[in-house]
């Protein structure tokens, strides 16, 4: 039996040894530099310098108990959540906006996209110049009269985690914007005419046409943005730096300045399953069928 | 009707100006004198302007080394992964459906790990195999995130080149890699350039794995980090400029290439 299916599967491969010569180099790669090294880091997360063989869950028991662990946690956590709720309420306005005929449509399209040529780290550094204490945010609320002293966004906890917020904001709600607009080019016209007729206003037409058959695009942008959103690496790290700490810089801290890969492992896989996690809760609440068409 | 004409022209204005700003923000610190700058009131308008941070990048020849490692390591990692990515992507699109998609979505998925956890290990590796400030060391590991994107555009791409032009092709005589060569790629063209210009751009923009990978011999993107770092923020914009120009040059010519299902995996926030 077990022969039988073996010739079976050697008869597939001289079958299909062209592809299977062709696909060898990418399948060697993807094995090699990624799925390897992912586990390379999950074997080392349980690994440690602080004594104990092998299977020791002491890189963990040592990072849970890190305050500054817990505020990586956080600060990844609401960075996560407030900013996917933004970057989806502005990319609809803006995709909503660009669905519109008006005077400049073209020109307003092509300003929207300039955030998606500049490179992430440069956009940092642009919003590091902005929420300076002595940047450009401040000196406009000052010329309108809102503050008599600068503000010094780096300090307390909710401040600093808005402006990178905001930096996110700023570089994805595009992305977010070309998703949904292809999602709202993608609607029947004559649904809306039809609504109208029946004496359905913008609002309604807006909740009750829109919004559903855009479900799927919407699912699209919060799996994609989801997952760059926990991995958030290089605004926090270049706009707070070590304040304000994130999953990925904490692994990053615990590496390159503190010198322990072990803690830095264990980081980057709790981090891991936190992906994991917040996609198979969201794709059970919605159902996977709208992701894979 | 007028009233909501207005209320959009607004908002159209509003959020232009919310996007342009940093860039311009960007563009106008590295051509500002620090009296504009380095005050308890910056000026909005460009006053008393300077070419004497871009005239000081070049005339040190501090520009050079960082600049030519990002152009060398940006089209190794465009050509390697072609050379992956083409033959790789199209047995791939011969594949039947039932084993293809798994496939594809199991590449699209690699790009759920954290970064930030596969470049730990590939550090580790690298310091042993020496590897660490290296270009080819970099161009390895900007494929990681790279190599899949890319298979993803031509997976797309080959699949749209008819079937029956290579039977055609193989009943004249042609053999398999003939066939790939002379029919396919040519049909493909277009769909491999897009490819290859992502991945340059990919290449040259990226941050995270160029920070775990080097000591000494910086890429642009780092030389944007360290002297913002440094509190340095002439040379922070000067750099950040160069090294956006580029991409923002390429960003605007393959607009139409602006789609929902490249862009998934081309930005990254």
């Amino acid at each position: 039996m077990s022969f039988v299916s073996f010739s079976f599967f050697l008869k597939r491969i001289s079958k299909n040894k062209f592809e299977i010569i062709l696909i060898l180099p990418l399948a060697l790669f993807v094995f090699g530099f990624t799925i390897g090294p992912i586990i390379q880091a999950i074997m080392m997360s349980f690994e440690g310098t602080f004594g104990g063989n092998f299977p020791t869950l002491a890189s963990y028991s040592y990072i849970v108990h890190h305050h500054y662990f817990k505020a990586a946690l956080f600060n990844t956590i609401f960075i996560t959540g407030v900013g996917l709720t933004l970057e989806l309420i502005f990319g609809m306005i803006l995709a909503l906006i660009l669905s519109e005929k008006f005077f400049g449509r073209g020109i307003f399209r092509a300003v929207m996209l300039l955030p998606l040529g500049i490179p992430t780290i440069v956009s940092a550094s642009n919003m590091a110049f902005i929420f300076s204490t002595q940047g450009f945010l401040n000196e406009l609320l000052y010329r309108i009269g809102l503050i008599e002293v600068p503000i010094d966004w780096r300090v307390g906890t909710i401040k600093p985690l808005m402006t990178i917020v905001v930096a996110d904001m700023w570089k994805v709600t595009p992305l977010v914007m070309l998703i949904l607009l292809a999602g709202l080019e993608s609607i029947d016209k004559q649904l809306y005419e039809a609504a109208k007729v029946d004496g359905a206003g913008r609002w309604h037409r807006f909740r009750h046409i829109t919004l559903p058959l855009l479900k799927p695009y919407i699912t699209m942008a919060l799996v994609i943005r989801g997952i760059d959103a926990f991995r958030i690496f290089e605004l926090p790290l270049v706009m707070a730096g070590r304040h304000v700490p994130v999953m990925s810089s904490y692994a990053y801290f615990e590496y390159i300045e503190r010198n322990n890969p072990y803690t830095s492992a264990a980081g980057a896989t709790i981090l891991l399953i936190m992906i994991i996690i917040a996609i198979s809760v969201y794709l059970k609440a919605v159902g996977t069928e709208e992701v894979t068409r | 009707m007028k009233k909501y004409k207005i209320f959009l022209t607004l908002l159209v204005i509003f959020f232009g100006i919310l996007v342009i700003s940093p860039v311009y923000f960007m563009v106008k610190i590295s051509i500002s004198q620090p009296q504009d700058i380095f005050t308890q009131h910056p000026t909005f308008l460009i006053h008393n302007t300077t070419a004497k941070w871009w005239r000081w990048i070049f005339s040190t020849k501090e520009v050079w080394a960082p600049f030519i490692k990002s152009l060398e390591v940006a089209t190794l990692t465009a050509l390697f992964s072609l050379a992956i990515a083409v033959p790789g992507s199209y047995a791939i699109s011969r594949l039947p459906l039932k084993v293809r998609y798994p496939l594809v979505l199991g590449l699209f998925f690699t790009r759920m790990f954290p970064e930030v956890g596969i470049a730990l290990p590939i550090s580790v590796n690298f310091i042993k195999w020496g590897l660490l400030d290296s270009v080819l060391g970099l161009v390895i590991a900007h494929m990681i995130r790279i190599l899949p994107l890319v298979t993803w555009i031509l997976v797309g791409t080959f699949e749209t080149v008819p079937k029956v032009l290579e039977e055609a092709s193989s009943i004249d005589g042609c053999s398999r890699l003939g066939t790939l060569r002379r029919i396919v790629i040519p049909l493909a063209a277009p769909g491999i350039a897009v490819g290859t210009i992502f991945a340059w751009l990919g290449s040259w923009e990226e941050f995270t794995y160029a920070v775990y990978l080097t000591l000494a011999k910086r890429t642009l993107p780092l030389q944007v980090f360290y002297y913002i770092n440094r509190g340095n923020w002439f040379l922070t914009a000067t750099y950040a400029t160069l090294t956006a120009i580029p991409v923002v040059i390429i960003t605007y010519a393959m607009q139409k290439y602006l789609r929902a299902g490249y862009m998934a995996g081309a930005v990254k926030g």
